[in-house]
């Protein structure tokens, strides 16, 4: 008898995920994937507004990483009109793009990873929380990552109007520029998030590295695909947030080419099933091939892991000391292991802080020309920054006045989804067998989307916010066997 | 006492907007009542928001499919339970409540949430369903009602009743730590 278990966070609206789990007559997993619903509707809204509202539009699509819509959108912006911003604008966006960047990784890495790594993948279900993981390092450690991150919020309120919507970002540059007394600031707020990282990474050593079952799980093949991996990179081929080129490492390591964000059409295409109105990013000059890794595949992988596998190193020399800690533990390049995102998470939060200092020590960035204005028509722009759960693409195309005739995005969690169909199936057919599906085991199974923090509809409140579980077991014929509720 | 008023949506996803609306048709009511906030961010991302204030009125929406879309209810934030968050995006205000609480951020020892029940989907860019609709101005009733109880609350003991600053346009940045009184009691002893 064929049975489904379906994983189903209740509360949400139209965004919340859900795990179908198909088992077979064998009581093994015949088939499972997660459904990841999104906002709809954002390119027909978007068309005949002003593109330059779209900074401050689209920084309300996602109420986590209000920043990173609002920085691929200013760059497209930037196409749109045509206009390079001065390197005072640039290195102020980039600025506070690491900020973000920083506060974002701290929080997800303590308060997210933590419950699987930090309290432990089979803790008991009411330990496994935030605060569980607040017990497990310690009040000091909690009130340290709120201090930081309240630290770079002033700061990113301070030059960017607001801390959460953000309304600095303009075509061909900022609202406003630096003063003096800022940059020290964004310098003093760097130091301690540099810190911070430090501690963040000494932190994931003594509790990941130090517990061999925990590695164990990192690297079974449960949690292991083979794709392909992209990430922006500077010229030398390092990990880059705010701007670069995109590049693209198949699955033996081998660079499969590298490209200008505005030929991002030319190199990745979505593929349609029938089961989800989800759409999967595959790389065309490879082909949709299935659900399936391996180098014959189209299958590709965004965030941190991937940006991480698509350079060549970080820019920065604690970044870069983590990083090839990173690869002779787990490598050799590229790394296949989903879980290992968390680790390449705190190396991209001591980039961050790095990339932070060395900004907001560089004098030019004080500069008063912080705009270069406008002068041809509009007609159509492309911007792409990396989010903290991995790329982003914004396009606008306008008539001449700049009211949007069409527009088009490409989320972190659209460029994944293929990649997180694959994780969730091969954790679900690894993991259950013989009918046997627990609370340990669902945890499990979770772990391998959460590694992602697939971004679900996001920007709707509706409470309570968080995900109760319902597991629905049914036999082929629909009836309800039983549900296992967990609120 | 400071008294927070808070509409959580995202004004730009129909019904998701409701506890927005209702909040921004409050001001000029509560002047010097309430500091009212309003918000498009969700879970932690709110963390310094409530720190400061004795008392908060959350205004939201709600998807529980046990009552017709528009109905109000009332949520106690005790009931929505503390759950191992499988996403940033899904930490929501139990676990905002009792991070705060356990980090000495504080966090309002009375809390009420009031929520207006949504169907699906969300839509980019959709205007309100009409249940919903209807529902904006009841609900900045119930929040207006709730403010003014705690004000009467306050005279009757002959203790100052606001906010303890001007209203505030949009969600800057936190009140600021200084004033953290509620930070040495434990969830426990909250009332909300």
């Amino acid at each position: 008898m064929s049975r489904e278990i379906l994983i189903d966070p209740m509360t949400r609206l139209e965004g919340h995920g859900r795990i179908h789990i198909f088992l077979g007559t064998d009581g093994g997993v015949d088939r499972a994937y997660l459904q990841i619903p999104e906002l709809r509707g954002f390119e027909k809204f978007a068309q005949g507004r002003r593109a330059e509202d779209m900074p401050q539009i689209t920084s309300r699509i996602c109420g986590v990483c209000p920043m990173a819509h609002h920085m691929a959108a200013t760059k497209a912006l930037d196409d749109l009109y045509q206009v390079d911003p001065p390197p005072a604008a640039r290195k102020i966006r980039e600025l506070l793009y690491s900020a973000f960047m920083v506060e974002d990784h701290a929080l997800h890495f303590f308060f997210l990873g933590g419950p699987d790594f930090i309290v432990g993948p089979d803790a008991p279900r009411q330990k496994r929380n935030i605060l569980g993981v607040i017990d497990a390092v310690g009040l000091e450690v909690g009130k340290e990552v709120i201090g930081v991150r309240k630290q770079l919020r002033d700061l990113v309120a301070e030059v960017a109007g607001k801390a959460i919507h953000p309304v600095f970002g303009l075509p061909g540059g900022v609202s406003r520029s630096v003063s003096s007394e800022v940059r020290q600031e964004a310098a003093a707020a760097a130091a301690r998030a540099i810190q911070f990282s430090q501690f963040a990474l000494g932190a994931f050593r003594e509790a990941v590295l130090g517990n061999p079952g925990y590695v164990e799980l990192i690297t079974s093949e449960a949690y292991t695909h083979r794709t392909y991996y992209m990430g922006l990179v500077d010229e030398a081929n390092k990990v880059t947030f705010y701007d670069g080129r995109l590049r693209i490492v198949g699955p033996e390591s081998k660079e499969l080419l590298t490209f200008d964000g505005r030929d991002y059409l030319s190199h990745v295409a979505e593929h349609v099933e029938p089961w989800t109105y989800m759409k999967f990013c595959f790389l065309k000059d490879i082909g949709w091939n299935g659900f399936a890794d391996g180098a014959g595949s189209g299958v590709y992988s965004v965030a941190p892991l991937a940006r991480l596998n698509a350079a060549d190193g970080m820019a920065t020399p604690r970044a870069q000391e983590a990083y090839e800690e990173f690869m002779t533990t787990l490598g050799p390049k590229p790394v296949h292991y989903t879980l290992a995102n968390h680790w390449a998470r705190i190396i991209e939060l001591v980039y961050a802080a790095e990339r932070m200092a060395e900004l907001a020590a560089d004098p030019e960035i004080t500069d008063p020309r912080v705009r270069t204005l406008p002068t041809v028509a509009p007609r159509e722009g492309i911007g792409v920054v990396e989010a903290p759960r991995g790329t982003l693409f914004h396009h606008y195309q306008t008539d001449e006045r700049g009211l949007v005739t069409a527009a088009n995005m490409i989320v972190a969690t659209q460029n994944n989804a293929a990649r997180i169909a694959l994780s969730v199936d091969k954790a679900a057919r690894a993991l259950i067998r013989n009918g046997q599906v627990d609370d340990a085991l669902l945890n499990r199974v979770e772990m391998a989307f959460r590694a992602y923090d697939p971004c679900m509809g996001c920007s709707t409140h509706s409470l309570p916010g968080h995900m109760p579980l319902i597991v629905d077991v049914r036999d082929a014929g629909g009836t309800l066997l039983r549900e296992i509720r967990r609120d | 006492m400071r008294t927070l008023v808070l509409g959580l949506g995202n004004e730009y996803a129909g019904d998701d907007a409701v506890g927005v609306l209702a909040v921004r048709a409050l001001r000029g009511k509560l002047a010097g009542g309430a500091d009212v906030v309003e918000s498009a961010a969700s879970g932690l991302a709110l963390l310094e928001v409530f720190a400061g204030y004795d008392r908060a009125v959350i205004a939201d929406s709600i998807r529980t499919g046990r009552s017709p879309a528009g109905t109000i209810v009332e949520v106690r934030l005790a009931d929505l339970g503390l759950a191992t968050a499988p996403s940033l995006h899904q930490a929501g205000i139990p676990e905002l409540a009792a991070v705060a609480r356990r980090l000495g951020m504080g966090f309002p020892d009375r809390t009420r949430v009031l929520a207006v029940e949504v169907a699906g989907p969300l839509m980019f860019g959709a205007p309100l369903s009409k249940p919903v609709a209807a529902a904006v101005a009841p609900l900045g009733r119930r929040v207006l009602e709730q403010v003014q109880r705690w004000a009467s609350e306050d005279s009757s003991r002959g203790r100052p009743a606001g906010a303890g600053r001007g209203p505030k346009d949009t969600l800057t940045r936190g009140p600021g730590g200084a004033r953290c009184t509620t930070t040495t009691r434990s969830a426990r002893s909250s009332r909300a």
